[in-house]
């Protein structure tokens, strides 16, 4: 037996060696496909892991809990509904998360709702007449007259665009727009303004301020408006489970405090004042050793710094012009003209001057404007729109900023931002029992079908652009202008600064929760057990993995390994027939030697083993090349880095390079794969080779 | 030259198993690249239509007015005189549209939704009213009496009437509205003042792909009203050209045009309007400037799509030609092997080397040309036979990256020659080298060693 099998190694190795040619060439499809095998198995669950520990680590924890009720399959990264979202509510959280935590391998199960909103920072104008009114409150009138250019300056702003706004009104929004403007032109004059001086009566100045605070201010509205995408969360619990989030500025939001952290990817992508955030793609990509001339993208952006000066002149108080002005006259040798020719200057930047312009604009600029629209520190006004459609503010506090370790550049994780679930379930307008038997009585008595119990109560409290809209067209901007003004000032819900019971957050309203186990790799096992516990409590809760939770971004990496099987499934049937092509023809040529052997006794099942052999040994010999090969490539890469290409390689990667590793299974598969597709395709022409009578043999080749 | 391809014809019939096994890979290569072409062409055609009929004018005259310099609204003044310039002073212009762009909540019954609004003058939307098609009561009504599934109510010429709006089915199923209900619009100016208006939903449309999930159109008038804005300005000016290939050079040609009327133009940026807000608004401009784009410049965010689905189909032909290749070689490497004594008989009664070259070329390009003419009509007629069965495609994400709810596969019969003659080529650069073996065998040899 063992000299038979050895005779038939023998001979395999001798045909192998003396049918080079055929030998190489099919060895060499076999070696390429076991590659390709290891290469795309090997990279594939590299990236997945990666994703794995993308989505993991940032907001969806191993498993994520929702009611399942609502329209909608949970999505925490986002999906195409603009907004619409609807994953139904998780009413008690106090019973859901009893219940899973009971289950054996479960750490711990975090509160979650997720929302998109937007942000309000107020007006400028609203700014300056504030510190205003407190330097007036406090006697310095000095210091209330400091302030006097830059408001005067924003009221001219002001002016210029009602002006403008003007210039395309419809009759009937130009009548309330000539009034507004006649407004403004009465708090122009330097009459006005004598109201501050040290000799007028002293209530003079209140009152100046009380005008300008109800009937101009409100023209400016809230100033720039963000939208924002965040997380409700018990946020020290989160930060306790979510390892990768890094407070980079400000601290974490204490126990039992309102607030919200900004993700600082957010902050620099989306708050950042445009001109600095131009200058950081550059730079970032001069320190990425892209040149500026080489890349359109880049070009585009360098241009549109150019015009990027005015919202920096806009900012500065006029000491700081004046100082800044002989700064970078001195830094700017040559350059003609006043600030504004300076300021563009210093903007306009290419590949030779890129470095020392970044530098001069951090070291000069920069401390004399706000490059983001608000300090930690600061309070922020969010509005969210309930489910209803009626709009909920809330004010609150900018704890600091944050990133997940690894993952600064990634737009996907840097667009959540974290807030706490108070205010979260305030913003999200939640009713009890109570509230909802109240809002049908008020629908059945009103008949409106869009006013739930908060816009009534807005409605009673001055919350003029909250109504369900009975008139056809209500503009907000409307005659009455103390309306008006109350309408926007109207104080948001909460106090800012209100302590509450951190008991609140393992209890009552949340949308979603994130199960966070001992061991990630049991998975399944912790989904089905917490299903089961679910149900055998009597509770309606969905329990699905990360993958799921992930929405698009769990389907696309599906879709990639979907497509890679087929195109190995394609390459392999090419490659199948080619090499069956090429072994039916070497069979051909051997007819002769075939032929002798069987004349001198070999049996049609030794020919047949012959044959199976030569290709299991050509299979092991190029399977084996492959894959080392294919793992050589990959220890490659894992020793030099995948670099992320862009923002959501990022993502992909969990990191700015992706460090790929290969198993034994991906090599056992592979050798596996291509063991059985050379045993196939040797099947048909081995059987050929059977059939040739010793007679042939001696009648010759053909 | 007849003479060589009946030998190569007989040669190849001769190989029997040999030549089908390669016909067969052959095949089913150029078979797979054409049905992958037309996958591609299809999303093509798909995102053109979408992109056409939804967001834009194969070239749009649009642009910013910026009452100040820290904003910019996506409006134009001076509409009437914009389309006539347009009409008059460029050829091939066969439509001239124009529609405001908004930006609103939309409050339904059981949930509300960010969504762009375009305000239309429903006569002149030659474009829309032919693309657009009512959607079933089926594809977004819950709970459907199965009677009334395949009715599709709406009517897209009611929306000349003031305080309408058209919306798609994905939007109406999930605001839970029919048609005849009515929505609450809230837009929010950039200065956090709203407005608000109702309107009637006359139509419910099919969906197109990921685009339609953020539009709803309403009339024009509405939309001034709701803004309160004056008549003669608008969002965007749609040009249709009687060939889109053209768009580039009539943006060219135009950008010339308005600027020498004494408009002010912003410099090509080819990003969609709503990509430009943050850059208009860092600018220290105000009052209106245009911007000209071509249709391809406002759905860029979506072109990677179709880059994506070419590089994968590139890579996997790659591979796929290249083992075809190799396929090829070693058969006709055996043929050459087989047929030494038949080379050495042609060489020694008087053909040239040159001649053996090209009878064994001349074998490897004839299977190629059947091989490939086969393939290529196989999966032309495949592809052809999917796209009329229009296969609805089942996952939500995929339908909105294929920018169509069903699959959609076009031919173009000029790829079909390249397809032809590329593998063909292929083909015979395969045999290059064995037929050089042949060719350089000395009659002699051929003749007498055989093994």
């Amino acid at each position: 037996m063992i000299a038979r099998l050895r005779l038939l190694v023998y001979m395999a190795l001798r045909s192998l060696w003396s049918h080079k040619v055929k030998s190489l060439i099919v060895g060499s499809l076999m070696a390429f496909g076991t590659l390709l095998v290891v290469l795309g198995t090997g990279l594939l669950d590299s990236i997945e892991s990666s994703i794995e520990r993308s989505v993991v680590n940032s907001l969806s924890g191993h498993l994520q809990v929702y009611a399942g009720t609502g329209r909608d399959s949970l999505a925490l990264f986002g999906d195409m509904t603009m907004g619409g979202s609807d994953w139904g509510e998780i009413d008690d959280f106090a019973t859901l998360r009893e219940t899973i935590e009971r289950v054996p391998g479960v750490e711990a199960v975090v509160p979650m709702g997720i929302n998109t909103a937007y942000m309000t920072r107020g007006s400028d104008l609203e700014r300056v007449l504030g510190a205003m009114r407190q330097s007036v409150r406090e006697g310095d009138r000095a210091e209330a007259r400091a302030q006097i250019p830059r408001a005067r300056r924003l009221i001219g702003l002001l002016r210029a665009d009602l002006d403008n706004q003007l210039a395309i009104s419809d009759p009937e929004r130009a009548v309330t727009l000539r009034a507004d403007l006649d407004r403004i032109d009465r708090a122009s004059t330097d009459d006005f303004w004598a109201a501050f001086a040290d000799d007028a009566a002293p209530d003079a100045a209140t009152e100046a301020l009380e005008l300008l605070d109800t009937r101009v201010a409100p023209l400016a509205g809230e100033g720039q408006v963000m939208f924002i995408r965040y997380v409700g969360t018990d946020l020290p619990q989160f930060a306790r489970h979510f390892d990768r989030l890094r407070v980079v500025r400000g601290e974490m939001v204490p126990e039992g405090r309102r607030g919200i952290l900004i993700n600082q990817k957010y902050a620099d992508r989306v708050l950042k004042l445009t001109a600095a955030r131009l200058l950081d793609d550059l730079e970032d990509a001069r320190l990425a050793e892209v040149t500026i001339a080489g890349n359109a993208e880049l070009t585009a952006k360098a241009r549109r710094l150019r015009g990027q000066g005015g919202a920096i002149t806009l900012m500065l108080s006029p000491d700081d012009a004046t100082a800044l002005e002989a700064e970078l006259r001195a830094a700017l040798p040559g350059v003609e003209g006043d600030l504004d020719a300076l300021i563009e200057a210093l903007l306009t930047v290419d590949d030779a001057t890129l470095a020392e312009r970044f530098r001069l604009f951090h070291d000069k600029v920069a401390p004399r404007i706000e490059l983001y629209p608000f300090n930690v520190g600061d309070v922020v006004t969010i509005r969210a729109w309930t489910k209803s459609g009626a709009l909920e503010a809330v004010n609150v506090r900018v704890w600091g900023t944050f990133v997940f370790d690894g993952m600064e550049r990634s737009e996907l994780t840097g667009a959540a931002n974290l807030i706490d679930l108070v205010t979260f379930r305030e913003l999200y307008g939640q009713m009890t029992a109570d509230d909802r038997a109240e809002l049908d009585a008020i629908r059945a008595d009103v008949g409106a079908e869009f006013v739930d119990r908060d816009s009534a109560e807005d409605a009673l409290f001055g919350g003029g652009d909250d109504d369900g809209g009975d008139s056809p067209v209500e503009a907000t901007a409307a005659d009455d202008f103390d309306a008006v003004g109350a309408g926007l000032q109207r104080a948001p819900r909460a106090a800012v600064d209100e302590e509450f019971d951190p008991a609140i957050n393992k209890q009552g309203l949340v949308l979603n929760a994130a199960v966070m186990l001992r061991d990630g790799d049991r998975l399944t096992e912790a989904q089905n057990a917490i299903t089961q516990a679910i149900a055998d409590a009597g509770l309606t809760a969905k329990v699905v993995d990360w993958r799921a939770a992930s929405g698009v971004v769990g389907q696309l990496a599906t879709l990639v390994r979907i497509i890679l099987y087929i195109a190995i499934f394609i390459i392999f049937a090419v490659a199948l027939v080619i090499i069956n092509n090429s072994m039916l023809m070497a069979t051909m040529e051997r007819v002769r030697e075939i032929g002798t052997l069987r004349a001198i006794g070999a049996q049609r099942r030794f020919v047949m083993q012959m044959f199976l052999l030569e290709t299991l040994v050509l299979g092991l010999l190029a399977g084996l090349v492959g894959a080392l090969a294919g793992a050589g490539v990959i220890a490659w890469l894992d020793s030099v880095g995948i670099p992320a290409a862009n923002e959501i390689m990022v993502f992909i990667f969990s990191g700015n390079r992706l460090y790929p590793t290969v198993g034994a299974e991906h090599i056992a598969l592979a050798l596996a794969i291509i063991l059985v597709a050379s045993l196939i395709s040797t099947w048909y022409p081995a059987r050929v080779a059977t059939r040739i009578e010793p007679i042939e043999a001696m009648r010759g080749a053909e | 030259m007849s003479v060589l391809i009946a030998m190569a014809w007989r040669n190849l019939r001769q190989g029997g198993r040999r030549t089908s096994l390669l016909l067969a890979a052959l095949v089913a290569v150029t078979g797979l690249l054409v049905l992958l072409m037309a996958l591609s062409n299809g999303v093509e055609a798909s995102m053109v239509r979408a992109a056409t009929s939804l967001a834009a004018g194969h070239v749009n005259v649009a642009g910013f007015y910026k009452a100040t310099p820290d904003e910019g609204f996506p409006m134009i003044t001076e509409t009437s005189r914009i389309k006539s310039i347009a009409r008059e002073r460029v050829e091939g212009v066969v439509d001239v549209v124009d529609r405001h762009r908004g930006w609103a909540r939309v409050v339904g019954p059981s949930s509300s939704i960010w969504a762009a609004l375009y305000g239309v003058e429903v006569e002149q939307e030659n474009r829309l009213r032919e693309t657009l098609r009512p959607a079933p009561l089926s594809a977004y009504v819950d709970d459907v009496d199965p009677a009334r599934a395949d009715e599709r109510p709406g009517d897209l010429s009611k929306l000349g009437e003031p305080g309408t709006a058209m919306l798609f089915a994905a939007q109406a199923k999930r605001l839970g509205v029919q048609v005849g209900d009515g929505l609450t619009l809230r837009t929010e100016t950039l200065r956090g003042q709203s407005n608000t208006a109702d309107a009637t939903v006359v139509a419910v449309m099919d969906d197109l792909g990921l685009m339609s999930n953020w539009s709803i159109f309403l009339p024009k008038q509405t939309l001034l009203d709701l803004y309160g804005l004056d008549d003669d300005t608008t969002g965007a000016v749609m040009l249709y050209l009687d060939d889109i290939e053209r768009a580039p050079d009539v943006m060219a040609e135009l950008r010339a045009v308005y600027a020498d009327e004494g408009f002010e133009v912003l410099e090509h940026d080819p990003r969609p309007f709503f990509a430009k807000f943050q850059t208009v608004a860092g600018q220290d401009w105000t009052g209106a400037r245009l911007d000209l784009t071509t249709w391809t410049d406002e759905v860029s965010f979506l072109v990677w799509v179709i880059a994506a689905i070419d590089s994968v189909s590139f890579l996997l032909i790659a591979v796929l030609t290249g083992i075809i290749a190799i396929g090829i070689m070693n058969a006709l490497w055996i043929a050459v092997r087989e047929r030494t004594t038949e080379i050495g008989t042609l060489r020694a009664i008087g053909m040239s080397r040159r001649r053996v070259l090209v009878m064994f070329l001349a074998e490897a390009l004839l299977l190629g040309v059947v091989g490939c003419l086969i393939g290529t009509v196989g999966g032309a007629v495949v592809a052809l036979t999917l796209d009329a069965l229009s296969i609805p495609i089942p996952a939500a994400a995929v339908q909105a990256i294929l920018m169509n709810d069903r699959l959609h596969l076009v031919i173009e019969p000029l790829e079909l020659v390249t397809v032809v003659v590329g593998f063909t080529i292929v083909c015979g650069l395969s045999a290059l080298w064995p037929a050089a073996r042949a060719a350089r065998m000395p009659p002699i040899t051929a003749i007498q060693v055989h093994e």
